[in-house]
Parts: structure tokens; C-alpha cells; sequence
């Protein structure tokens, strides 16, 4: 009761598909350009995923902004462009004395004009406190950022993005400088570290001032947002809570809504997930295809085979290892396509990121392997169809056919 | 060693049953040479795929050293192929792929036997053959008497204890077929059940027993006339 | 050997080996239907959104407040300005030739009430024009009066769903609500539902521009809408736009004016290319299918040695025998794409069925490229096929079987 041994087994299968290499060949191209489509694309999808929440949680998951009014079913409030319950900067000291949150910002924000150094630029307006730098992650480059003033009574500092930097003053001194926005004068007392683009948003081309001088400027009561960093020994939504019941209680309603980094990574990171796996499957559709072409190229083998499989028979070969055979050569090839298409899908991702270093690619192995037993699953299912033919056919019909 | 009694093999052809072997009893022992004679359709190849156990039959029995074979699954069957039948074909049969050597060694593999027994075995099986020098040909490179040797090196290598033949020598040369002859009766000297299908009657003279076929029936059994 | 020869012999020679005809047509069929539905996905979506924007108004101008220095960086959307945009300047602008409505908008949110019940909603102040710059239809009453857009009436229009949550089963026309901390009575309520661009039109309540300007406490304005009289005009009024309001506002460029066409262009742009790359994601397969009908060529030639050796022997020339197996495997590639176009016509059918509210259907001319390109991919991916039985040896070709 002895088996044939794997070895002999898989050298059998081998010589099959040796024997008809071209055919052999172009099967496994099929499966191959399939998995590497699937490959390229879920190394694209994972490149966008990561790149996306790096730019996300470079403000560390311990951030929590709150926003004036209440999200409804979709988009942004009305309530940031207006609202008659506003959220102060009162809010955000109140929020700040809780015992987890480590700093606060509250931010308004506008469109204006600034002029310096004989220049002038249409440039975005931060109304910010002096936790900005720590709170968003945002070095300062030269002199220092906005003092921690009494927010009332804070004094006309400014401090100036980088290009804005570079606009007004080009390569001479800003620091000590005035600048005018919006008809006050303002005493230039540091300028930001290039942080470039943050989704399309050129975040180097914004000027800082104290939160209070923006409300002015802008005519507006509300902030925009306040955004805080918390202890990273509690939890986000621990925080949270404690924000809803700190505003609560000075709103008397929940007319602000409260958005934590880590939910959004959180939402953020499934959108991505389904976006990749979504891009994966309609490269998944060519690997259809390709199951479709092996399911054809073995039924033509078994046809042709037919004497060979008598002949197998005859010498005493079960039925189930005539069915392992076929099955065998079925799954090779998608194998042997499937681990080509995984070089295909993997130069072709590493191409694409020296071709476009913007849109980054990350291949990972999680898909990869997937992707490969994909391959070896896709062959399985193929091959079942003629195997099990080649497994029923009589042995003496097989025999006659030659 | 051959135990047949009744056996009925019902061939559906359209409306028509065609009666391929109807109530064949048969037995031979172990040791013996029978040819299968008959005209072209009487059956004999039919018998034959019964008695190697490839065909299953419609009615009677089959006992095989005293085992009742016709009642056992596909799983036992195909066991019972491997280690004691040996099959020879008219058509050779040879894997078209596979060189001289592989077709030989491919019941070894089957059987799950090791690269370096199988590597003496077959080896020594060529040279008895005389296909020493072959070894490494494909059937398309060899003449048809050599492809025949290699079907019965083939057919041999596993030392079954009983060798189909069907018709060994219908394709080959005068020459050649009696080379052949030759080959299979060593064999059966050696003590291997032979029996042999073929309508060479100088071949057929040559066994020890004769068998003749007609419409599916025994017509003439040489040992039963003689006892 | 004519033409009508050709095609039966080939066509005998396709559906001789049926199984395996029938994986080839599946095969192609699955590449030609993803295609088209892919393709027939992204022109819906792009119809789809160019249809909403559209029905914003036509020949829509819209000025915001703010401007943006650098090229290509989305327009300030959001926050404020030093300098507001207002109401007169709003009612400047409607003194041009060019321009046939003008519209001020401001939105904000506010705690809307009826008696105990509150909710927090989407306001937005305007003028009667709106209604009809934004194509705005109403169930029942009407919409704000035209007049004087200074005068601050206690009139406000809602939207189904807010009348539902504030109403419920209550007429509403007539009714007083609150909003902040003031009165309005209901005039009107809108009649579509649903989303455009962003704004809920269910969850509106619309008031005169004055009013929302005391209830927000605000004079600046959030967008001013400008219907240009024709789409020629669209370029013009754009000039007088910024031309006036630099001149209103001390010589400075402070705001941003975005045409509607702009913006179209933009979004057809955008979901063009969108719907090339998902289409050509899904050609990838047809690749595979097209490799596949070559490999089944391939064999089909080596089994038919014998009877390429015939014809060659009967005095068929190499361009004739490729000729065949060229129609042969192009007969192949049409009927699938043929079914794949019909299965991507059913599926898009369904798919209009199940989701009613978008406009699914067939790209009008997703039948050419389908045809075009499985065409191609059998004629391609069959040539190597053909040119082997071209040149096969006749007298090889008959010895072996
Ligand atoms: N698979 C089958 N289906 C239908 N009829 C069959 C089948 N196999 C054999 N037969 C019929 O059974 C009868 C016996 O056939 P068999 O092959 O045993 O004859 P044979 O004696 O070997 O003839 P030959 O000398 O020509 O090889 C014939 O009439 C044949 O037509
Ligand atoms: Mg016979």
C-alpha cells in the first residue's frame, strides 16, 4: 500500500507542463499578468493608505479638535461660517484647566492681505495661541513663536509662514519687521520651518497671529475650531467625555461636535482599506480570466491525454491520484504564473514610484502572499473541472482513444 | 490462479445490445500460456480487459488467487493492476514524453519506490531487453519492436505474476513479432501466467493453450478438449 | 476562396470543439462586459454630477470672499476676510447689462424651534432670486417676496424634511417657528428633496439676507450668486465682477470669482481620466483573454496539422490558411465581445433598477470601443497562431498526425 512519492509526483506534473512549454508558458502569463495587476494595484491602494495616515497622525492620535455646531447627516456645519452659539476662546481655557489635556489651540482662520518688507500677499490667517507649534507638530525656524499672553489682551505678534517668509522679505531679516493685515500692524517675531503640502494645502503659505487680533480682523465671535493634545495615559474617547461635559455645561446644549484623531485615523484608515481592496478586486477580474484559461488548457491536456491517463490506469493508478495530478499541474501553473506575476506587480510598483515619486506605492506582504495563494486557489478551482473528467474516464476508453 | 464463471459483458449501442462476451466461464493456473484467438469482434479483447481488471463485468464472477476481485472498489483494483498484472499493448502505449527509461520506470514511481532502486531495477530491465544503449530515447526515436520491448520492460519491472498481452505483435514485423514472442515466453518460463491475445496462428500454435472466440463465446478450448 | 467560405469554415472550425469554444467566449466575455461596465460606471458618475451641478443654475457665477495666491491651490473656502463682502456689493453687481440675477447668500447654523421641539439646521439668508437662479421648486406656499433685500421680514421657506421633524403632520404654511432667539412665520416649503452639492435641501430654512444678517450678527456675505443673461456673457461678467468690486473695495483684489463652466470642465476632467484608468484597469483582462484565445489557437493549430497538410496539398496558399485562423479567432472575439456587451447592457439595467436615483446607464459609445478592442485583441493575439499554420511544411503536417 505504498504511495507514489512527492517527489516523483511533482517531477510527473513538471515534465506535463515542460512538454507543452508555449501553451505552459501563456497560461502562466495569463495568471501572471492578472497577479501582477492585483499586485500593482493593492501596492498602489497600500502606498496611498500609508501616505495618508502619515500625514495624519504626524499630529499624534492624541489630538481632539472640536468644532462650533452639530454635524449633521453629511459635510461640514453651517456652523463654522456662522452660527448664533458661538464657540469662544473662553471654551478652550476652560477645556485646557481639564487634567488631561496637555495644550490647547483655538484657531480661527481667514483669507487676507499682508504687507512687509514692500511687498504684500493674499495669504491664509491663523488666529492661534502659543501651544500651536506642539499642538499641530510644526517647528519654528527663527525667533520664537506667539507668547502665551492673556488671551483678551494679547500683543500684535506675528509670525510668519515660510513662504510667506519668503514672499514679503526674500533673503534679508524678517525678525523685528512689521507687517500690516487688515489695516493693524503686527511685529514680525518668528517665521515657521517648511512643512510643505498637507493634502493640497500649502501649509507654508499662512501667517500666525494671536487668536483674538484674528477675531477682529475677520469681525467674528465664534472660533473655528480648538484643537488640544491630551495625555496619552487616557484614552480619546475618556477625553472626549470630558470635553462633552465641560462645554455642555457652559452651552447648556451640544451645539459643538467633537472629532477625535483617533476616530478619524480610524474612519480614515477603513476607507482606504476598502479603496485598496476595492482596486484589488477589479484587477482580481483579469485573474478571472486567467482561472478561466487553465480550466481551458487542461481540459484540452486531458483530451489529449486521454491514452496517457488509460495507460495510468491500467498500471494500477487510483482514480483520486489521476485526480491529484491533473489538479496538481492545474495549481502549478498558477503557481509558477502567480509568483511571476508577484515580480510583475512589484517591479511595476517600484517602476511606478521612480516614475512618480509623488503618488507613493507600498507593497505589502500581506497582500503579496494573499494574492499568491489567490494564484494557487484560482488553479485549484480550475483544474477541478478537468480532473475530475480525466479521473472519470474509463480505463478502457481511454485506452481505445489512442 | 484464473477463476471466471458466467461472465456477461453487455455493450449498449444505440437501441442495440451488442453481447461483447455472454456467460464466459473460464480458468487458468498459474504458470500457464494461452492465446486468445478469434475473429476481429468476437470478444477477445474484451476478455482480456476484464481478466486485467479494467473493465468491470455486467454478470458472473472473477476470483484472482482465490480473492474475489469483481466485487472489490476502484481503490483495490488499481492495487491489484500494480502489483500483479502487467499489461503489453498492440499500440505500444508508451507516454510519448517520457523517455525510454521513465516509461519504464513509471509503475516504480507509482508505486512510490525510491530514485536509487529504481535506478538499478530499470537499468537492469534495459539491458535484458536489449535497450541498453535506448535509454534515454523517446518512443518517437526508437522502431516499433524496440517500443514494444520497452512497453513489456514496462509491463514486467513491478515481476507481476500475470501479463496481459493484446495482440503484442499485430504491428510490428515478422522479424520483430517473433523477437517479441520470444521475449513474453522467457518471461512465462520464469513462471508468469501469459496470456496473449492474437490472430497470428503461428503464434497462436506457439502457446500452450488456445483459446478460440466467437460472438463472445468460448467456442474451443484446447485444454478442455484435451482432458 | 470567397469570403462566405472563409467565414463557414472558420466558423465550422470554432464551434467543431465546443467546450472549449464556449471557455474562449467566456473568457472574452468577461473582459468586454467589465470593460463596458466599468467604462458605463464612470460616464454615469460623471453625468451624474455634472447634471447636479448644473441644475445649480445656469450660466452661474460665484463670487466669494478671500482670494488665493497661489495658482492651482483650492480657493479660500472657508474663514473670513478683513474686509466683507456685503449686501451693497451684492446689489452692485446687478447693474450690469450682462448679468440677470444676483443673489446674496450667508449661511450659518442655527437651533431651529416649534414649541418644544428643536433642531439644529442649515440656514441660509437670501433674496426671492434665489429661488430662481437655483431652479428651487416649491410643495406648497411661496418663496421669499421680492423687494427690498435691507428689509428684514420674518418670512422664512423649509425644507420637507424639516417641516416633517418640526411639523410632523401639522399644516405648516402659515405657522410661526423660532429661529435663535427670533420669530419667522413659515411662507413656504421646498419641494425637492435631496442632495445637491453638499447641501441637504430637506434640512433648509430659508430667510431674507437681512434677517440672517441680524441673526448671525454678521454683515459680510457668505457667496454671491450672478446669472450671467448668456453663456457668451459668462466671460464679460466675470471682468465686471472683479472690476467692481476692486472698485468698491479701495483698489484691492479680495475676492475669488469661480464660473460654473470652469468648474464643469474641471469635474468632466477629472472623472475622463477617472473612468480611462478604472476602464483600463479593466482591459488588463481582456489582455489575459487575449492571451488565452492565443494559446487555444496555438493547440487548435497543432491538432489540425493533418488538415492544414490537406489544404496545402489541395493548393492553399500561406495567406489563405492565415486568413482562416485570423477569422477564426476574430469570429471568436466578436461573439464574446458581443455577449459581453449584452450582459453589461442587462447588468446596467439592473443596476438603474435597483438605484433609481442615479442615472445608470451604457455609455452611448461603449459598444464602438468594445467591438474596436476585442477586435483588435483577436486579431493581435491570433496572428502568432495563424502565421504557424501559414508555415507549416505540408508534408510534415500530413505525416504526423
Ligand atoms: N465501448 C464499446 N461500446 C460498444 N461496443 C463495444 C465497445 N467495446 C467493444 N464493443 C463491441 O464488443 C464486441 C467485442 O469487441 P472486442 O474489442 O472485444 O473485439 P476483438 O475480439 O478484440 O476484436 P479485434 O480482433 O478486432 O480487436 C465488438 O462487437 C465491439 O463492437
Ligand atoms: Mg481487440
Amino acid at each position: 500500500m505504498s504511495h507514489i512519492q512527492a517527489r516523483d509526483f511533482f517531477r510527473y506534473t513538471i515534465n506535463g507542463l515542460r512538454a507543452q512549454r508555449l501553451r505552459s508558458v501563456l497560461t502562466a502569463t495569463g495568471i501572471a499578468v492578472g497577479i501582477g495587476a492585483v499586485v500593482l494595484l493593492t501596492s498602489l491602494g497600500t502606498g496611498l493608505h500609508h501616505f495618508v495616515l502619515a500625514e495624519f497622525s504626524q499630529f499624534g492620535t492624541n489630538l481632539i479638535a472640536i468644532n462650533p455646531g452639530k454635524v449633521t447627516t453629511h459635510g461640514i456645519s453651517g456652523a463654522l461660517i456662522s452660527n448664533v452659539r458661538p464657540l469662544t476662546i473662553e471654551d478652550g481655557e476652560a477645556l485646557g484647566r481639564l487634567p488631561q489635556v496637555l495644550d490647547v489651540v483655538s484657531v480661527v482662520q481667514g483669507n487676507a492681505e499682508v504687507t512687509g518688507g514692500g511687498r504684500q500677499r493674499r495669504t491664509t490667517v491663523y488666529g492661534v495661541g502659543a501651544a500651536a507649534p506642539r499642538v499641530w507638530n510644526i517647528g519654528v525656524a527663527t525667533g520664537r513663536f506667539l507668547p502665551d499672553d492673556p488671551p483678551r489682551a494679547a500683543r500684535a505678534f506675528a509670525v510668519l509662514g515660510h513662504k510667506v517668509r519668503q514672499e514679503l522679505f526674500g533673503s534679508t531679516q524678517a525678525l523685528g519687521m512689521r507687517v500690516r493685515i487688515g489695516g493693524e500692524t503686527f511685529r514680525v517675531i518668528g517665521s515657521m520651518e517648511s512643512k510643505g503640502q498637507l493634502l493640497g494645502f500649502d501649509i507654508d503659505d499662512a501667517v500666525y497671529i494671536p487668536t483674538s487680533k484674528a477675531m477682529a480682523l475677520f469681525n467674528q465671535e465664534s472660533l473655528m475650531e480648538i484643537d488640544l493634545l491630551h495625555a496619552t495615559s487616557s484614552s480619546s474617547a475618556a477625553v472626549a467625555e470630558q470635553i462633552r461635559k465641560v462645554l455642555q455645561s457652559r452651552h447648556n446644549s451640544e451645539d459643538f461636535t467633537i472629532t477625535t484623531q483617533e476616530k478619524m485615523l480610524e474612519v480614515l484608515d477603513g476607507v482606504l482599506g476598502t479603496l485598496t481592496i476595492a482596486v484589488g478586486s477589479l484587477g482580481g477580474i483579469s485573474l478571472l480570466v486567467g482561472g478561466v484559461g487553465i480550466l481551458t488548457i487542461m481540459s484540452i491536456a486531458v483530451n489529449e491525454r486521454t491514452g496517457e491517463i488509460g495507460l495510468l490506469r491500467a498500471l494500477g493508478v487510483e482514480r483520486s491520484q489521476i485526480l491529484t495530478l491533473f489538479l496538481g499541474e492545474a495549481v502549478a501553473l498558477a503557481a509558477i504564473g502567480g509568483v511571476v506575476g508577484l515580480g510583475l506587480g512589484i517591479g511595476g510598483s517600484r517602476l511606478f514610484s521612480l516614475l512618480v515619486p509623488a503618488l507613493p506605492s507600498h507593497t505589502s506582504w500581506g497582500y503579496v502572499i494573499a494574492a499568491e495563494l489567490l494564484a494557487i486557489l484560482v488553479g485549484l478551482v480550475a483544474g477541478v473541472l478537468p480532473a475530475r473528467r480525466a479521473a472519470g474516464l474509463h480505463p478502457v476508453e481511454a485506452l481505445r482513444a489512442e | 490462479m484464473i477463476q471466471l464463471q458466467h461472465i456477461e459483458r453487455v455493450f449498449q449501442v444505440g437501441d442495440e445490445e451488442v453481447h461483447a462476451l455472454s456467460d464466459v466461464t473460464m480458468s487458468a493456473e498459474s504458470g500457464e500460456y494461452i492465446a486468445i484467438m478469434g475473429p476481429s469482434g468476437s470478444g477477445k479483447s474484451s476478455l482480456l480487459n476484464i481478466l486485467g481488471l479494467l473493465d468491470r463485468p455486467d454478470g458472473g464472477s472473477y476470483e484472482l488467487d482465490g480473492l474475489r476481485v469483481s466485487g472489490l472498489n476502484e481503490k483495490e483494483q488499481a492495487r491489484i493492476r500494480r502489483h500483479k498484472i502487467g499489461f503489453v499493448f498492440q499500440f505500444f502505449h508508451l507516454v510519448p514524453r517520457l523517455t525510454a527509461f521513465d516509461n519504464i520506470a513509471l509503475p516504480l514511481k507509482l508505486s512510490g519506490m525510491t530514485r536509487e532502486e529504481r535506478q538499478t531495477r530499470v537499468t537492469a530491465a534495459l539491458s535484458a531487453f536489449g535497450l541498453g544503449n535506448r535509454a534515454q530515447h523517446r518512443p518517437d526515436q526508437l522502431s516499433g519492436g524496440q517500443r514494444q520491448r520497452v512497453a513489456i520492460a514496462r509491463a514486467t519491472i513491478m515481476q507481476p505474476s500475470l501479463i496481459l498481452a493484446d495482440e503484442p505483435t499485430g504491428n510490428l514485423d515478422r522479424h520483430a513479432g517473433v523477437e517479441v514472442a520470444e521475449i513474453l515466453e522467457e518471461l512465462n518460463h520464469q513462471g508468469i501466467t501469459l496470456i496473449m491475445v492474437t490472430h497470428d496462428p503461428d503464434l497462436g500454435r506457439r502457446a500452450h493453450r488456445r483459446i478460440l472466440m466467437v460472438d463472445g463465446r468460448i467456442d474451443h478450448d484446447s485444454s478442455r478438449t484435451r482432458t | 476562396m470567397q469570403l462566405n467560405d472563409i467565414l463557414l469554415f472558420s466558423m465550422r472550425a470554432a464551434t467543431a470543439n465546443r467546450g472549449r469554444t464556449l471557455l474562449m467566449l467566456l473568457a472574452m466575455t468577461i473582459g468586454v462586459g467589465s470593460v463596458v461596465v466599468l467604462i458605463s460606471l464612470g460616464d454615469s458618475a460623471r453625468r451624474y454630477v455634472i447634471g447636479e451641478f448644473t441644475s445649480l443654475g445656469t450660466n452661474l457665477l460665484i463670487v466669494l470672499p478671500g482670494r488665493s495666491e497661489t495658482t492651482g491651490g483650492p480657493p479660500p473656502l472657508l474663514g473670513g476676510t478683513p474686509r466683507d463682502l456685503t449686501l451693497d456689493d451684492a446689489m452692485a453687481l446687478s447693474r450690469a447689462a450682462t448679468v440677470r440675477r444676483t443673489a446674496p447668500i450667508i449661511a450659518g447654523s442655527a437651533p431651529v424651534s416649534v414649541g418644544n421641539l428643536e433642531r439644529e439646521m442649515m440656514v441660509l439668508g437670501s433674496t426671492s432670486e434665489l429661488s430662481e437662479i437655483r431652479h428651487l421648486d416649491l410643495a406648497q406656499g411661496s418663496f421669499l417676496p421680492p423687494g427690498d433685500p435691507t428689509r428684514a421680514q420674518a418670512v422664512c421657506v423649509i425644507g420637507m424634511k424639516g417641516r416633517q421633524e418640526l411639523f410632523g403632520r401639522q399644516a405648516a404654511v402659515g405657522q410661526w417657528l423660532r429661529i435663535g432667539d427670533r420669530r419667522f412665520r413659515v411662507i413656504g416649503i421646498l419641494a425637492s428633496s435631496g442632495v445637491s452639492l453638499g447641501e441637504d435641501l430637506g434640512e433648509l430654512v430659508i430667510i431674507p439676507v437681512a434677517a440672517a444678517q441680524s441673526l448671525f450678527n454678521t454683515s459680510s456675505l457668505f457667496r454671491i450668486l450672478v446669472e450671467a443673461t448668456s453663456p457668451e456673457g459668462m466671460e464679460q461678467t466675470r471682468h465686471f465682477i472683479l472690476e467692481t468690486i476692486r472698485a468698491r473695495h479701495q483698489g484691492e483684489d479680495d475676492i475669488t470669482v469661480i464660473t460654473q463652466d470652469a468648474v464643469l470642465a474641471t469635474f468632466d476632467r477629472i472623472f475622463r481620466a477617472l473612468t480611462l484608468s478604472v476602464a483600463g484597469i479593466g482591459a488588463i483582462s481582456l489582455v489575459v483573454a487575449g492571451i488565452m484565445i492565443m494559446n487555444v489557437m496555438l493547440v487548435a493549430v497543432s491538432n489540425r496539422r493533418a488538415e492544414i497538410g490537406l489544404l496545402k496539398a489541395l493548393g492553399a496558399s500561406q495567406r489563405q490558411i492565415m486568413g482562416l485562423f485570423l477569422t477564426e479567432s476574430a469570429i471568436l472575439s466578436l461573439t464574446g465581445a458581443g455577449i459581453g456587451l449584452l450582459l453589461a447592457l442587462l447588468g446596467m439595467r439592473l443596476a438603474a433598477f435597483l438605484f433609481p436615483q442615479f442615472p445608470l446607464q451604457l455609455a452611448p459609445w461603449s459598444p464602438v470601443i468594445a467591438l474596436a478592442v476585442a477586435l483588435f485583441t483577436g486579431v493581435v493575439f491570433g496572428v502568432l497562431p495563424a502565421h504557424r499554420a501559414a508555415v507549416l511544411e505540408p508534408v510534415l503536417a500530413l505525416a504526423r498526425r
